[in-house]
């Protein structure tokens, strides 16, 4: 049993946590409401190995695991500069690749996963099915040598800056139950019937969302990613890291805010003393501090089985660690994190709380969105009820 | 061709018939003295008995140090071959701070550790730092003009004339030129254009080049670089030629900094640009 990260994860902490701090959050803010992209910063970051620290060494990536990669957005978010492209593009959906792609497939992006060259969006949610992916409307029909993609995603981040999107669509319906039977699709955002248009969001993040429509969007059966009809099962494959991500941005987002606050409250002196002497300002950034320990653990624990369950496929032995739980876990609690260290740091602020020059309420839609995606939480606590718990299932 | 330099050049020549390396005519081999030292955002403090720096905790590489890292890194590159060898000293076999640098993409480093060498003076690192380097045989020598916790700003000089090697101080930017080192030596005017014969000692003064990231190739290959880690003994150097035994200089007395005076508040009534430009008169500035 060992808590102390290696002598390399360190070195990786402090190298993206000082280039990410040579662009600080006010770059983020002013790319963000510019309607301008990260893109220095994530060339920096792709250009030093960063961004494809996942990625095998074979198809040219650092050959180390979601717990290295969910270092690089933990850090980037903890410098007030959270990417979340970092969460779909290597994280999802390079995932989806490696484990269900071709040779061709992999060769053709896994590469440009691990130099950074590609961003890849994701699409699974739909306006009329919600977290209930059964009910996926988005259909991919087979024509010939093609399949014809007709439908609406929605909330899809980054189409404006990626070069493709990886959709989930279905294919066919069970005979029996009606569901449908879904398969997973690397499409071009720049093919002939592709078109998306933005959706206005409260949160300042480079990242714009979209609404996606596909008007008979013509797929070469080359894009087709894994088996026909088997596409529900192998996203799961790639929810896990998504939540891993998305906890490493709520833990770093929480670690921005109590560093901020901290430091003004121990600078910050009203009464003859600093205000960070008085109970009322400190003990909520102590419990704070508690609650991003906790969810930075619990991170920590979920990347770490996610790696040693992904590596045990290899033949090594997995962790023993439930790797679905602890990532539903971590992606909880890092959310329930961000939102109460950035609330606390907001507080202790007063007015300069909400100020654009405190760097602070500038992340509240940040913040609060991990609460709700890409999962929310109360399909997480519904995960937990019934498969921790073993609760009966209500839906 | 200085008889200086000609005799340099014997000099190495001779050394890689001696040790049977491949050194090409053009390579460039730079040994890079890293200090590592208390992290500076976590202020350590001064033991009372001695005045020396606590040493006892974490250590990192000096910030002054990545800038010559980085300068001999792109110097080897520019030469199309060679390496950049670090040399350090340091407490308790500490390598954090040369695994940055390594990771940086130095090639191997020369650590030396001894008990014996609990508070040494400038002049006595320099002498470790002196034989250290003489074992890596270089054909340059780069290093920060002052440390970030001494700030005594000698230890380079002192090397160079151990090593009877010439020394350059205060670079901004250094380029190889027929087998000189040509310094622009940074000045309060500008800067001055110096050559010298190699080897040579140059100092580095901090933020004239942009050090560069680790790459994540280059910290996942930092562990399994050599480090070479030697005593005193190791050295030919007697124990109580260097450490607090072999001092020369010593702390006499530590004391606070002066607390600075309050400012004068000026609240402005629309006067206050008066109260300004007097206030600058006053210091004969305008």
């Amino acid at each position: 049993m060992d808590f102390e990260e290696t002598s390399e994860h360190q070195m990786l902490r402090e190298a993206v946590s000082s280039i990410a701090a040579k662009y600080g959050h006010a770059y983020f803010v002013d790319q963000a409401r510019s309607g301008g992209k990260v893109a220095e910063l994530w060339g920096e970051l792709a250009k030093a190995g960063y961004i494809g620290v996942g990625i095998p060494e074979q198809w040219g990536g650092g050959g180390m695991g979601i717990y290295e990669l969910s270092i690089v957005c933990e850090e980037l978010a903890a410098q007030g500069t959270p990417i979340l492209l970092l969460v779909v593009s290597p994280a999802v959906n390079a995932t989806l690749i490696e484990r269900f792609g071709t040779d061709d497939q992999r060769s053709r992006w896994l590469p440009r996963f691990a130099d950074g060259s590609m961003k890849m969006a994701f699409a699974i949610t739909e306006p009329d099915a919600g977290s209930n992916s059964h009910n996926i409307s988005t259909a991919a029909t087979k024509d010939g040598d093609v399949y014809r993609l007709n439908g609406t995603k929605y909330y899809i981040s980054g189409c404006d800056e990626a070069e493709a999107v990886l959709v989930v669509a279905r294919t066919g319906a069970d005979e029996q139950t009606g569901r449908g039977k879904l398969s997973l699709f690397v499409v071009d955002l720049d093919a002939p019937g592709v078109t998306y248009t933005p959706i206005p969001v409260e949160m300042t993040a480079p990242e714009k969302q979209f609404t996606v429509f596909f008007d008979n969007v013509e797929v070469p059966a080359s894009r087709l990613l894994g088996a026909e009809h088997e596409g529900l099962r192998e996203v799961f494959f790639g929810l896990n890291p998504e939540r891993i991500m998305t906890s490493a941005i709520g833990v770093g987002i929480g670690r921005y805010a109590l560093s901020r606050a901290s430091e003004y409250a121990r600078n910050r002196s009203v009464w003859g003393m600093p205000i960070g002497s008085h109970q009322a300002v400190s003990h909520p950034l102590a419990k704070a501090k508690i609650e991003l320990e906790q969810a930075k653990l619990m991170l920590q624990k979920a990347a770490w089985a996610y790696d040693r369950e992904k590596n045990g496929a290899d033949g090594s032995r997995g962790s023993g660690v439930d790797t679905g739980e602890a990532a539903n876990m971590a992606k909880y609690a890092g959310a329930e994190a961000a939102i109460t260290c950035l609330d606390a740091a907001i507080q202790t602020h007063g007015g300069n709380g909400m100020a654009s020059e405190y760097g602070l309420a500038t992340l509240m839609g940040n913040a609060r969105l991990l609460r709700t995606a890409p999962v929310s939480r109360e399909m997480i606590l519904n995960f937990v009820a019934q498969h921790s718990l073993d609760l009966p299932k209500g839906y | 061709m200085t008889a200086w330099s000609w005799l340099c050049r014997c000099r190495r020549a001779r050394d890689w018939r001696t040790t049977g390396e491949t050194r090409n005519d053009k390579d460039m081999n730079i040994a890079v003295c890293v200090k590592q030292i208390p992290d500076p955002a976590d202020p350590p403090g001064l033991d009372e008995a001695t005045g020396n720096l606590d040493r006892s905790g974490k250590l990192i590489m000096d910030d002054s140090d990545s800038y010559g890292v980085e300068m001999a890194l792109q110097l080897v590159e520019q030469a199309g071959g060679g390496e950049v060898t670090l040399v350090s000293m340091a407490p308790r076999g500490e390598t954090s701070g040369l695994r940055t640098a390594l990771a940086m993409g130095a090639a191997k480093a020369v650590l030396v550790t001894d008990e014996a060498l609990a508070g040494s003076d400038a002049l006595s690192t320099a002498k470790v730092l002196a034989r250290a380097v003489a074992r890596v045989n270089p054909d340059l020598v780069v290093m920060a003009t002052e440390s970030t916790d001494g700030y005594t700003g000698t230890t380079p000089v002192q090397v160079a004339e151990l090593m009877g090697w010439p020394s350059v101080t205060f670079a901004k930017k250094i380029s190889i030129q027929e087998g000189k080192a040509v310094v622009q030596r940074q000045t309060e005017a500008g800067y001055d254009e110096v050559e010298c014969p190699l080897p040579a000692v140059v100092t580095v003064t901090a933020g004239v080049v942009e050090p560069r990231y680790p790459s994540f190739k280059g910290i996942m290959a930092a562990k399994s670089k050599p480090v070479d880690q030697l005593g005193v003994s190791d050295l030919g150097l007697l124990a109580d030629s260097v450490g607090s035994q072999g001092a020369r200089q010593q702390v006499a007395s530590v004391e606070d900094a002066p607390v600075r005076e309050a400012g004068a508040v000026v609240v402005d009534e629309g006067e206050a640009h008066q109260d300004i430009v007097r206030f600058l008169e006053e210091l004969k500035v305008i």
